[in-house]
């Protein structure tokens, strides 16, 4: 009797002690993950994560799907406001001003000193256009996973057909419109292919839209200042009436609004020459065109311009430290050269961390899809994403507008003067609380 | 509550009654009270307190430097929004757009398909699939439909000779097209209701038409319309919630774009109180909402009750 229930006892005690170490320190985490473009990212993403998990036994990190990058950001939010925060985020690069400005994300530069760098050491490994969205404040609040930029892609086939050279893509406006107009094919009153096509959609119309602005001169927001855009303005003037020409005058673009899945479509089916889309796609489209396509840099008309996109890491506040540490494990584990360059070959993305591109298996890949090159060099001409308070209407605002013009509903001149005033409405409790709250008034 | 009720019996009766009957109103407001019991918690917890919460809501103002009553302010600058504006208008022909077309369709497959028989039982199937496939899988089958060149639709009018359009991305035709879908969506599901409701027409009345010599017209006018009378005003009031209540293709489809054309009160209300962060003007958008809602809830059911009450 007693010799049996010493066995069991014994038994018990050695379940326990082999159950124990991974119930007591397997930290479990969650990383809230979107999917903005193309392709197989959340199938990637998974893979990804499980070789996380299977090289680190004490921490079980749980990839959670969350949508678009909207999305994400309300997801996020809602986590946070139900008191059970992700321990790390993917999130749009440009919602790091708005979410450090509502104190919802931490800085990292506590964790990075307990690693003994300094803040300019660690993020001195990502490529330098990147950081105007991650670094806010002088504090480190995201790092970068995957980044794009807008690219032009053209079908060479098309090219040739119009007798145009498809290794000389269109390098300003001018060459821009000339080739859409030669590449469009028209059967009566029926366009049968477009020149060009661009995305107009929420959240895609908003950043073409910046690169048109920026390669004609423009600035679009305050870097420094989360109050103020420039919409209303001379440069964003000429980008928004280039594009209306493109559609009402030149009828080389469709008209109305444009969502993503539709131009990539309309390009991969053959009834578009040429669209700007993200490098993020890139992958995709050079696995399922059917014919051969070329890349190249956005066409300017005053500079070579383009805003970043793509997403950076972040950490909600109100972690325990536990999670906190853990979630800052995966996070440097996901941007590692090995890691980050892995996902920008899956993707088309580019890797934010320099090192990737030293790396022997990123060079034998480089050489052999030289596209992806092209999208990396064109990080020389890279400029901040547009980041406000409350970035989302803020940005509506002007994507309401673009589809308007886009639709002939409005003129480009009077569609900006709307979208300002929406804009200023949207960050006036923010500016009343910052540039407008003086001495003396209180 | 039950104070109050207490009181009214034990003033009525004399001083002198026995106490077994003053405690009866307490004895018998014990068992429903105890059946209602958890009933009313959760009612109060997931219904009445959240009225509450939108009504204090609705009159205050959440700023970064605090929160503070504002009365009705919050109303007023939802009123002058001319997105709100939109949105009501939206949200109208929305409603007069899939209401209407989905009950006449569904009338008619329900008189069409009335009876036995495996053909028809097979019919009404068919009719009732799109009721099956929740709205979300629903849109993002449109989505393919629609989309503008390479779309099923636009596909098919190419080979017609016809130039194809911009269906969700034109702000002329994008309400329409989510009309459309909603109408394919509905009208299986409200003929059901209309053929249970030709089931409770008398067959006498049928009956004494045709002997009387009444064409299939004057049957239809005078028998079997007012029969479905309380179906429809049943019906209707489903179908006016459903306008309202249901955006999910919104979501998937449009996001309320292109330039507000889509957008309808529910996701006026989602964006202002998610992205916005204003809980004030969402919570006053969602009074109103429901008030209009309750408003022509109450006035299509009473006039449907009307006549009924007074036969």
């Amino acid at each position: 009797m007693i010799s049996w229930w010493k066995g069991a006892a014994l038994a018990l005690v050695a379940v326990a002690g082999l159950a124990a170490p991974r119930a007591a320190h397997a930290t479990d985490i969650e990383l809230f993950f979107p999917v903005p473009v193309d392709g197989a990212l959340a199938r990637n993403m998974s893979g990804l994560i499980k070789e996380f998990n299977d090289s680190h036994p004490d921490i079980k990190a749980i990839p959670v799907f969350t949508g678009s990058y909207d999305d994400t950001l309300l997801k996020t939010r809602a986590a946070i406001k139900a008191g059970k925060p992700p321990a790390a985020v993917i999130m749009s690069a440009n919602f790091l001003t708005d979410l450090s400005i509502e104190r919802e994300i931490a800085p990292m530069d506590d964790l990075i000193a307990k690693d003994g760098k300094t803040p300019e050491a660690f993020m001195g490994q990502f490529f330098p256009a990147l950081l105007p969205n991650a670094v806010i404040d002088r504090k480190v609040y995201g790092v970068p996973f995957h980044n794009s930029t807008p690219l032009l892609y053209i079908n060479a086939d098309h090219f040739k057909e119009a007798g145009l050279d498809p290794d000389k893509p269109p390098r300003t406006w001018a060459e821009l419109s000339d080739a859409a107009r030669k590449l469009t094919k028209r059967e009566g009153d029926r366009t049968t292919r477009w020149g060009l096509m661009m995305p107009s959609n929420y959240d895609y119309g908003g950043w073409i839209l910046e690169a048109l602005t920026m390669s004609n001169g423009g600035r679009y927001y305050n870097e420094e200042y989360g109050g103020e855009v420039y919409y209303d303005t001379p440069t964003m003037l000429g980008a928004l009436t280039f594009w209306s020409d493109l559609v009402h005058k030149a009828k080389v673009h469709p008209a109305g609004e444009q969502k993503g899945p539709a131009v990539t479509g309309a390009f991969l089916a053959g009834q578009a020459s040429m669209m700007i889309i993200s490098t993020g796609s890139l992958t995709f489209i050079r696995d399922t065109a059917k014919f051969p396509f070329r890349v190249a840099f956005v066409p300017m008309n005053v500079r070579q311009a383009v805003p970043i996109g793509g997403a950076s890491l972040v950490q909600p506040t109100g972690l325990s430290p536990e999670k906190r540490a853990a979630g800052w494990t995966l996070i440097q584990w996901l941007t590692s050269p090995e890691k980050s360059g892995w996902w920008s070959r899956a993707t088309g993305y580019f890797a934010p961390n320099k090192a990737a591109y030293d790396l022997p298996e990123m060079k034998a890949f480089l050489e052999k899809n030289p596209d992806a090159k092209i999208a990396v060099d064109q990080l020389a001409n890279a400029k901040p994403w547009f980041a406000t308070y409350r970035t989302v209407p803020v940005r509506k605002a002007i994507e309401d507008e673009l589809q308007a013009v886009l639709s002939g509903k409005r003129q480009p001149k009077e569609a900006l003067a709307a979208a300002q005033k929406a804009a200023d409405a949207l960050m006036r409790p923010y500016v009343e609380d910052t540039a407008l709250r003086l001495p003396g008034a209180e | 509550m039950t104070h109050a009720l207490d009181m009214i019996p034990a003033a009525r009766q004399a001083p002198a009654a026995a106490p077994e009957t003053a405690r009866r109103p307490w004895a018998g407001l014990l068992l429903p009270l105890a059946l209602l019991g958890p009933s009313l918690v959760f009612l109060a917890l997931f219904t009445y307190w959240p009225v509450v919460e939108v009504v204090w809501d609705a009159t205050h103002e959440v700023t970064r430097r605090g929160t503070r009553f504002v009365g009705l302010a919050n109303f007023a600058a939802l009123f002058a929004d001319p997105t709100f504006q939109r949105a009501l208008l939206n949200n109208a022909l929305y409603a007069v757009g899939t209401v209407v077309p989905s009950l006449i369709l569904a009338l008619a497959f329900a008189l069409a398909l009335n009876g036995a028989g495996r053909v028809r039982a097979l019919m009404r199937a068919v009719f009732f699939l799109p009721v099956m496939i929740p709205l979300v899988a629903a849109a993002a089958l449109f989505l393919f439909l629609f989309l503008p060149g390479i779309g099923l639709i636009d596909h098919h009018l190419a080979r017609l000779g016809f130039a194809g359009a911009n269906w969700l991305g034109d702000p002329d035709l994008a309400l329409g097209a989510i009309t459309v879908l909603t109408v394919w969506k509905n009208a299986g599901y409200y003929m059901l209701f209309i053929l249970a409701g030709l089931q409770a027409i008398p067959d006498e009345a049928k009956e004494a038409a045709l002997l009387d010599g009444a064409g299939p017209w004057q049957r239809l006018r005078y028998v079997t319309l007012p029969g479905l009378r309380p179906t429809f005003a049943f019906v209707g009031v489903i179908a006016l919630l459903n306008a309202v209540t249901q955006v999910d293709h919104v979501f998937v489809l449009t996001k309320g774009g292109p330039s507000d054309a889509t957008k309808l009160l529910l996701f006026y209300i989602y964006e202002q109180a998610a992205e916005r962060y204003d809980a004030g003007r969402a919570a006053a958008a969602t009074v109103v909402t429901l008030g209009l809602l309750a408003a022509l809830t109450a006035l299509s059911l009473s006039r449907s009750q009307g006549p009924e009450a007074s036969r």
